[in-house]
Formats: structure tokens, sequence, C-alpha cells
């Protein structure tokens, strides 16, 4: 399946960048890429939503961030989930396995 | 902790706002230099991964954008940037801006300061304490037409014994009084009220105290409670003063008290507050009305228990009292209302019209600079379709759009404030006494709020309406235009119109409510009062009982001093009555007639107006004797003889002649008959847009000598063709010789007092007038606007027009033709709301009907002429345009 770039949720966006950072600390190219990885190639986040997204978080709390060298050797902005993101991480996946169970329950129904 | 982060990265946002910015720039350039290195990686070449990362961020502004929107504070950064943005488009066209300006403060000027009356007037409380429990308390007698009358002393003292629903119930009388420090005397507005007056209205005096019970008995010794006002005035605010003595009506009486600043009751404007003394064990004198009520409602009591314990008293009233005047269910009703309503009045309903009528103007206003803003939106049109292409969001472009219009706003609303301060301070200048709580009227926060309120609703309407054409399709449609001139924007062009239209019709709607109104003036101008009031000087004197109790002493000095007037150069006539016309209140006097039938269906014995005059009455007034004669010399020494007036005649002698037939006061039985003499015309006693009552005419100079009678307020007239300012002294010095202890009351000429008696009238009219000009002007601009805009639209097909041929008259034609389809789409929407709105104005006209149809066509003739006026300049300047300059522009 090649990389869409489907119109995600907003809160299913929110949810993968905080699934993301999880791992570990990541600038904004990093983040896009990471999600493609766990997602398989589902989901291809371009700037336009993730840029938004990231500050919407930071402000939130949910992130913090940094500067930092990057591979290439320049400056770049790294991104890092704070404790409140950490939880509502938690909650998140927990109502958001509710939902898919619920879901796919739905779809499945004869 | 996280709001609290929330507010910190907003201050950051907002504080280090260029730190943001950057911040913002190289963490989206070291994304895309990441990408490309990506790509390189990859194996593309650096110019091909360069290409491909940009396509990928589509555009850095954008994105930049979108960030800013998520946010917080950025919204005020970016709304910053809009309002510099707005301010700095302005500054590049100071004409739009000053016009646009100036119309909105027009708009929300006029609109605040009527609020401002309307909120002082109608929508304050009165300022009593719980004052929404304060009842007006007034007889009705239908069979004689009287539909708020006073109350009699044992009507009100038994009410208060037998009454449940009240706290309390008080009684006033308005009256004036001659009031003295020792030195110079004055004549000021007073109240006599009940002892309890002060506890039921809620308001203690500021120094001393209020009446008590024993003070308000016939036999008490006498006291007064000076306002607070002239207090201050004619006893230089001391505190010294309670327990002082001043003269009041020649009699001496001790302050007690100084009423609290701008206390008052019933717009009385009483710089004196008197014990009304009434006698609670005297129940004689059933039928002589003459006091107000005020209660107050119990707090568990509503008004509608107290209405039918009222009407339950008053079924009882004659069973208690058998065989006397009582209250009763048929011709001699009780009825309440609140307090405010009565103070209020029918000025309220005026007030919401004018209301209506400036937010009419402050919709043209708003139609006009939103015109405004559309032409100069499509001048700047091609500007925000590239803006649009490079990514600026529709939100963006809004929001922009809107800083422009708050901007306008802002300053207009500000401009409007003081606008509204001086056209309220010149307002109540020249109209102080026709609107009542009018010493209330201020910009107070509510007015502020609701000026606040008004501007935001503009500032969107300015905002929104550029935006009508600028829809997605035109964004593409823009671009496509590439600039040429067609007729392609039809739909713009028909916004615009259409606001024009309504711009007229909103101006007709105003103009016909101000015309009707203006006739309504001119039909009360105009109708006869029954006597000639030009070259007429009237001023009053009042002899107190306390010096002048004799009645035949009162009628002396009336003569001597008629004398005395009537030997100033210049003066031809000189007469006294005791009524001055035209704004008497009824006094209702019950009169016997001999020999006239009287019984159900005929007229009740009663007499609108009795009116006590000196010989020379009907000669110095001018007013035409129709039968039989007036009053002469003879009769000061004779018989008791009496004139009365037509509609007196035609009641009661209706198939028989009056003359010769007798009449007299009820009362005593042996009170002495008067001989009718003479039949006069119609004096309009009670008010110029009033129905003539019955009048009857006794002699001052033979009062004392046929019933003991002579009056204590005496008004004068002096016919002269000098003005009141140039007699004014001679007549002051006059009454001087005569007793230097009395004040000469309102001294001006009978056209000033004519002026008063109709100036809630001319307020009106003048304002809905000022209104209606001014919205018949804006409508005039709009339409010139828009014409002028689409004559230069159309400029090139004019040109080529006039190069196939077309005549000068062709082309004038086609731009009339324009204009006057709008005119007159615009003229026949406002005349159909004209009438739909004639109602409301009904009770406002005076002898002209809501939907006259001379005023609507004249209205129509006048505004299809003002907007013939606006088309022309455009279709001149049509008619000049030269072809070969026309195409070639292009």
């Amino acid at each position: 399946m090649p990389p869409a770039q489907t119109n995600l949720l907003q809160g299913t966006l929110d949810l993968l960048i905080l699934k993301a950072l999880a791992l570990g600390e990541l600038h904004g190219l990093g983040v896009s890429r990471r999600i493609e990885q766990i997602t398989r190639g589902t989901f291809d986040v371009g700037p336009g939503s993730l840029f938004p997204a990231l500050h919407r978080l930071e402000a939130a709390a949910r992130l913090a961030s940094r500067w930092g060298p990057s591979e290439n050797n320049r400056r770049a902005k790294y991104y890092t989930l704070t404790a409140a993101g950490r939880r509502q991480l938690d909650v998140e996946t927990g109502n958001w396995k509710h939902i898919a169970i619920a879901i796919s329950y739905a779809l499945e129904a004869t | 902790m996280s709001v609290f982060s929330h507010f910190r990265t907003s201050v950051r946002n907002v504080a280090g706002r260029a730190t943001v910015e950057r911040e913002l720039d190289d963490e989206l350039r070291s994304y895309l230099d990441l990408l490309i290195a990506e790509k390189v990686k990859a194996g593309a070449s650096p110019d091909e991964a360069r290409r491909a990362a940009l396509l990928k961020v589509g555009g850095i502004e954008r994105v930049k954008d979108q960030v800013r929107d998520e946010r917080p504070g950025m919204m005020f950064e970016s709304a910053g940037r809009d309002l510099k943005h707005g301010l700095r488009l302005l500054r590049r066209s100071p004409g739009f801006a000053a016009i646009a300006i100036v119309t909105i403060a027009l708009g929300i000027g006029a609109t605040s300061a009527i609020f401002s009356v309307i909120n002082a007037v109608a929508l304050k409380p009165l300022p009593y304490p719980n004052s929404d429990r304060l009842v007006f308390l007034t007889s009705q007698f239908p069979t004689l037409g009287f539909d708020k009358f006073w109350i009699s002393p044992p009507e009100y003292l038994e009410l208060r014994e037998r009454s449940k629903s009240y706290t309390d119930v008080a009684a006033y009388r308005i009256t004036a009084v001659n009031v003295s420090d020792g030195t110079r005397p004055e004549r000021v507005n007073a109240v006599a009220v009940t002892a309890n007056m002060f506890n039921v209205l809620g308001v203690q005096p500021r120094l001393g105290r209020a009446f008590t019970a024993e003070q308000d008995l016939p036999t008490s010794e006498p006291v007064v409670i000076l306002s607070d006002n002239l207090w201050k005035r004619a006893f230089g605010g001391e505190s010294s003063i309670i327990g002082k003595q001043v003269e009041v009506q020649g009699r001496k009486r001790t302050v007690i008290g100084v009423a609290a600043p701008g206390f008052d009751l019933h717009d009385a404007a009483a710089d004196v507050w008197l014990p009304m003394g009434l006698d609670p064990a005297n129940r004689q004198n059933r039928g002589s009305h003459y006091l107000y009520l005020v209660a107050r409602l119990k707090p568990s009591v509503t008004r509608g228990q107290a209405e039918s314990e009222l009407l339950s008293l008053i079924r009882q009233w004659g069973t208690i009292n058998p065989g006397t005047h009582t209250p009763n269910d048929s011709t001699h009703r009780l009825q309440l209302a609140p307090l405010r309503d009565e103070v209020i009045g029918n000025v309220a309903k005026a007030l919401w019209i004018l209301q209506g009528a400036v937010l009419l103007v402050l919709m043209i206003a708003c139609a006009n600079v939103a015109n405004l803003l559309l032409v100069r939106a499509e001048g700047r049109h091609k500007e925000f379709a590239i803006r649009t292409a490079l990514g600026a969001g529709r939100g963006r472009i809004l929001r922009q759009f809107m800083a422009e219009g708050l901007v306008l706003t802002t300053v207009g609303a500000a401009l409007g404030l003081l606008l509204a301060h001086w056209g309220l301070a010149a307002l109540l200048l020249a109209n102080p006494q026709s609107i009542p709580r009018s010493a209330e009227i201020a910009i107070d926060p509510r007015v502020l709020l609701f000026t606040f309120v008004v501007a935001i609703l503009t500032a969107n309407i300015f905002g929104l309406a550029p935006l009508l054409h600028l829809g997605q399709s035109a964004v593409a449609a823009a671009i496509k235009e590439g600039g040429a001139r067609t007729t392609a924007n039809a739909t713009r062009n028909r916004v615009r119109r259409g606001l024009v239209a309504a711009e007229i019709a909103l101006a007709v709607m105003l103009v016909v409510g101000a015309g009707l109104l203006l006739r309504s003036f001119h039909n009360l101008t105009a109708v006869d009062a029954g006597f000639d009031a030009r070259n007429v000087v009237t001023f009053g004197v009042f002899l107190p009982q306390a010096t002048y109790p004799q009645a035949d002493r009162r009628a002396q000095f009336e003569d001597e001093l008629a004398r005395k007037l009537r030997a100033i150069p210049g003066v031809q006539d000189v007469a006294a009555m005791t009524g001055l016309p035209p704004n008497r209140q009824v006094n209702a006097n019950d009169t016997e007639f001999e020999n006239v039938p009287m019984g159900p269906g005929l007229p009740a014995a009663n007499v609108d107006y009795y009116n006590t005059t000196s010989v020379r009455y009907f000669e110095a007034m001018k007013i035409p004797i129709l039968k039989g004669r007036g009053f002469t010399p003879g009769d000061v020494g004779g018989a008791g003889v009496a004139v009365v007036n037509d509609a007196l005649a035609k009641r009661f002698y209706p198939n028989t002649d009056p003359i010769g037939r007798r009449i007299r006061s009820s009362g005593p039985a042996n009170a002495p008959w008067f001989t009718i003499v003479g039949v006069a015309k119609d004096v309009k006693q009670g008010g110029l847009d009033q129905k003539v009552g019955t009048e009857l005419y006794f002699n001052i100079e033979q009062g004392p000598h046929v019933n003991g009678f002579a009056p204590n307020a005496l008004n004068f007239v002096v016919r002269s063709a000098r003005p009141a300012d140039a007699l004014a002294p001679a007549i002051q010095s006059a009454v001087r010789s005569m007793d230097p202890g009395l004040p000469v009351v309102q001294l001006r000429s009978m056209e000033s007092v004519f002026g008063d008696s109709v100036s809630r009238q001319r307020f009106l009219s003048l304002l809905l007038g000022i209104f209606a000009g001014v919205a018949l002007l804006l409508a005039m601009i709009g339409t010139y606007g828009v014409l002028s805009y689409l004559v230069t639209e159309r400029r090139r097909e004019i040109g080529i027009r006039v190069a196939l041929g077309a005549s000068a008259a062709g082309i004038a034609r086609l731009v009339l033709r324009q204009g006057l389809t709008i005119t007159v789409a615009g003229i026949a929407l406002g005349l159909v709301g004209a009438l739909t709105l004639a109602r409301v104005t009904q009770s406002l006209l005076f002898g002209v009907s809501p939907t006259d149809p001379l005023t609507y066509f004249a209205v129509g003739g006048v505004i299809l002429a003002v907007a013939l006026i606006a088309c022309m300049v455009p279709a001149q300047r049509a008619m000049r345009v030269d072809p070969l300059v026309a195409i070639r522009n292009e």
C-alpha cells in the first residue's frame, strides 16, 4: 500500500505524534518518518499538518522542545514528551482501543 | 499546570514575537534541509531533491500561517498585524477614511444619544428604592370623559383605612408658591404631601427630618422642607437652616428638613415640600377632587391582587357611605397603574420611534460605508486573489477585512460618542421640559456598553460586506479576468445596487415619518386657539391668603394693577383671569343649571373650566362674542352675570337661547345665581391638540359683593406691540409699587406660552427631521458613489458605443436609466415599508392620517428628485467620455 496523505482525524494525529515520541526525542521530519514507520507506511504526515499539531501540543504542555544538532550537523528543533503528554498518551490509547474494538464489532455485525 | 504553561506560551508568543517567528522559520528551514538531505541520500541530484522537497512542503508561508493559527497568543499577534495593515491602508486613502469615519460617527452618535435618553427615561427604574412596588392611583369619570382624574380627601382617607394591599398610601398635590428669605421673593414649584410620603417613596431628607403626622394637621405649626437645589441656591447650603423660618405664601414656616439631592415627585421639579394638612376627621366635600395618590405595594401583594381589592372596595363604598358622592363601578371608578408609567407618560413610545429612526440612519450609514469598502475591495480584488493563490487562508483575508472595519468603527464610535455627548447637551438645552426625567439623562456605563455592541456589530457588517463577492469562485475569476474590465462582475454590482436601493428605501421610510410629524406640528400651530395670541405679554401674580385675606382687597388689587399696567406707554389693553390658555387642567366643577333637565342619558351637570376674569377680558384677548354681550363696567356693581362658551351653550342649551338663563355653582342652597348674558367663541383651554371643553366665565370685580369670592392666583395679559423684554421692567415696577413682596411669575409672550405647549411635538419633529435629512444626504451620496463607479467601470463600453455613433443624450439616458431603476425600486420598497409602519406613528400625529397620500407622493417625488441630482454628475461624466482615450487606455 503506497504512503497515503490520508486525512487524519485531529485526535488521531495527536495520538500518533505522542506515540512516535514515546520512544524518544525526535525533530519534525523524524516524527513524520517514525509515524510512517510505525504505521507501516500508511500515513505520510506532511508539514502542513505536522507543524501545527506539534506547536499545538507544545502549547498545551504535552510536548517540550529544545534545539540541538541534527544528523547533517545543522540546528534542528527536537521534541520530547512531557509527563502530561505521557499521561495523555495512556488515556488516549485506552480510548482508542475501545473505539477500535467497538467499530470493528459494528462493521462485522451481520 | 497546563493552563499556566498555556499562558506562558501565549505570553512568550506575544512578547517575544520576533524570536518565535525566527524559531518557526529556522524549524521549517531545518525541516526542508533534512528532507533534501534525505532525498540526496536516496540518490537524487541536489537540484531534483530540492524541487521535490519544496513541492512536498507546498508553501512555507502557508505552513507558517497554519502554525500561527494553532498557537495561542499568535491570534493577537496576527490581529495586531492586521490592525496595523488596516491603519496603513486607511492612511493611504485619507479621503475614503474620513468619509467612512464621519458617516459611522454620525450613525453611532445619533444612536447612542437617543439610547441614552431612552436609558434614562424608560429603562432605568425611578430613583426610589424598590420603585417597581410604587403605584399611582387616580379616579375615572367615564360619563364626563375624564380618563385620569384626581381623588378627593375623604376618598383618600377611606381608601387608606380600608385597603390591605399597601404598606401605606400617600397623597400629594403639585402647586406653586411664593417663597422669600425675607428680601427677594421667588415663585417656585411646590408639592404638598401627606406626612407619610417620604416613607412611601423610601427617601429621607438629607438634613433634618420628614414631616410627622402631628405636623400634618390643619392646626399644626407651619413647617416646610426645602429642596436641595433651593437650599443651595437661596440659602447658601448652610446646615444651620434647620429651625430657621422662611416665608412661604406670605406665611412664616419653620424649615425642618432639606430633601435629598435630586429628590422629586412626578417631575414636579419641586423646590418646596409642604405638609398637606388634611383633617383626618373631615369627610365633607366628597366631590372636591384634587389629590393624586402614591402607594407602596406590600412585598407579598401583586398589582393584580391590589387591583381586585380596589374593585371590591369600590363596590362596597356606596353601602358603607350611603347617600353620598362615593366611588362606584360605573360613573366614578378608581384605578391604579405603576408610578413609572405615569411619570414617563406616552413619551416612551415616541422615544422608541426615534430610536427606530436612528437605527435606520445607522443602517443607511452602514450600507454606505459597506459600499465604499466594496468599491475599495474591487480595486484590491486582484491583490486578494493573488494572496489567496499564494496560500493565505480565507480566514486570514476575512480577518484583514474585519480589522479594517474595526479600525474604521473604533475611530467612528469614539467620535460618535463625542457627538452624542454634545448632541445631548444641545438637545436638553433646547428642550428642557419636553422630556420627563431629563435631569437623569447621561452617558453612563449602560450607554457605553450599548455603543460598544453597536460598534462591534457595524464592524462585522463592514468586514463581511466585501466578502460577499470574494467567494472561492471570485478568486479564480479575478485571475482569469487578468485586469480586463469586463461585465463579468455582475454579481458584485448586484450587491452594490441592492445596498443603494435598500438605503433609498430606508431613507424614504424616515422622510415619510418626518414629513407626517412635520405636518402634525404645522397643523398644531395652525390650530385656532379662539383668541388672538399675537402681541400679548402674560405673567402671573399670586396674592397670599395671609396678606390678602379679604376678597374685596384682592379684587381691588387686580383693578388697580390693571390700571397701572394700562398706563405703561405702548400698552393697548389689559385683562386678568384665573385660567390661562392653552395649558389649563380641567377643573370639572359641579354646576347647577336652572330649568335644564338633568338625568340619565343627559349631559352631567358639570363644567370643565371655570374662569374668573376682569371686565375687559374678551376685548383684551380678542375673543369674539357670538351672542349677547361680554362683561361691562356696569356689571361691577350689578347683579351676578356669567358668560358661557359656545361648547357649553351647545351642550346644555341645544335648542334654546342661553341668554337670560341662570346658572350657579353646586353647593350651598343659598348660593347666588348668575344670569347668562353672552356666548363667547370657544377657547382652547386644555391644549391645542385637545378638544374644547365647556367653560363658564365669571367677573372678578363683581365677585366680592355677589358671592364673596375673588381669586388669589391671577394671570394678567397685556396687549401691546412691544416685546415682552421691553415691557418687563415697567411691569415689574408696577407690581412692586403695589406690593414689593410679590414675585412676578413667568413673564413672557403668549407666543412662547404656545411654543411651550407644543414643545414635545416640536422636539420630536425636529429630531426626526434631522435624522431624515441625514438619511437623505447619505442615500444621495450612496447613489452618487455607486453610479459614478458604474460609469467608470463602463467607460470602455461607453467609448465603443460613442464610437459606433451613440448620441450624448443616448449615453446619458443609459446611465440615468440605471440610476433610476435602483431609485424607483428603493422608493417603492420604502413606501411599502412606511405604510407597514404607519400604525406605529399614528398616536403621535395630529390632524393627518398616517397613510396621508399627499405626504407619500411628496416624499416619493422629493427622493426621486434628489436621486436624479445624484445621477446627473455621473451621467454628465459619461457623456464626456472620449472614445479614443477610453478604448486606448484599456
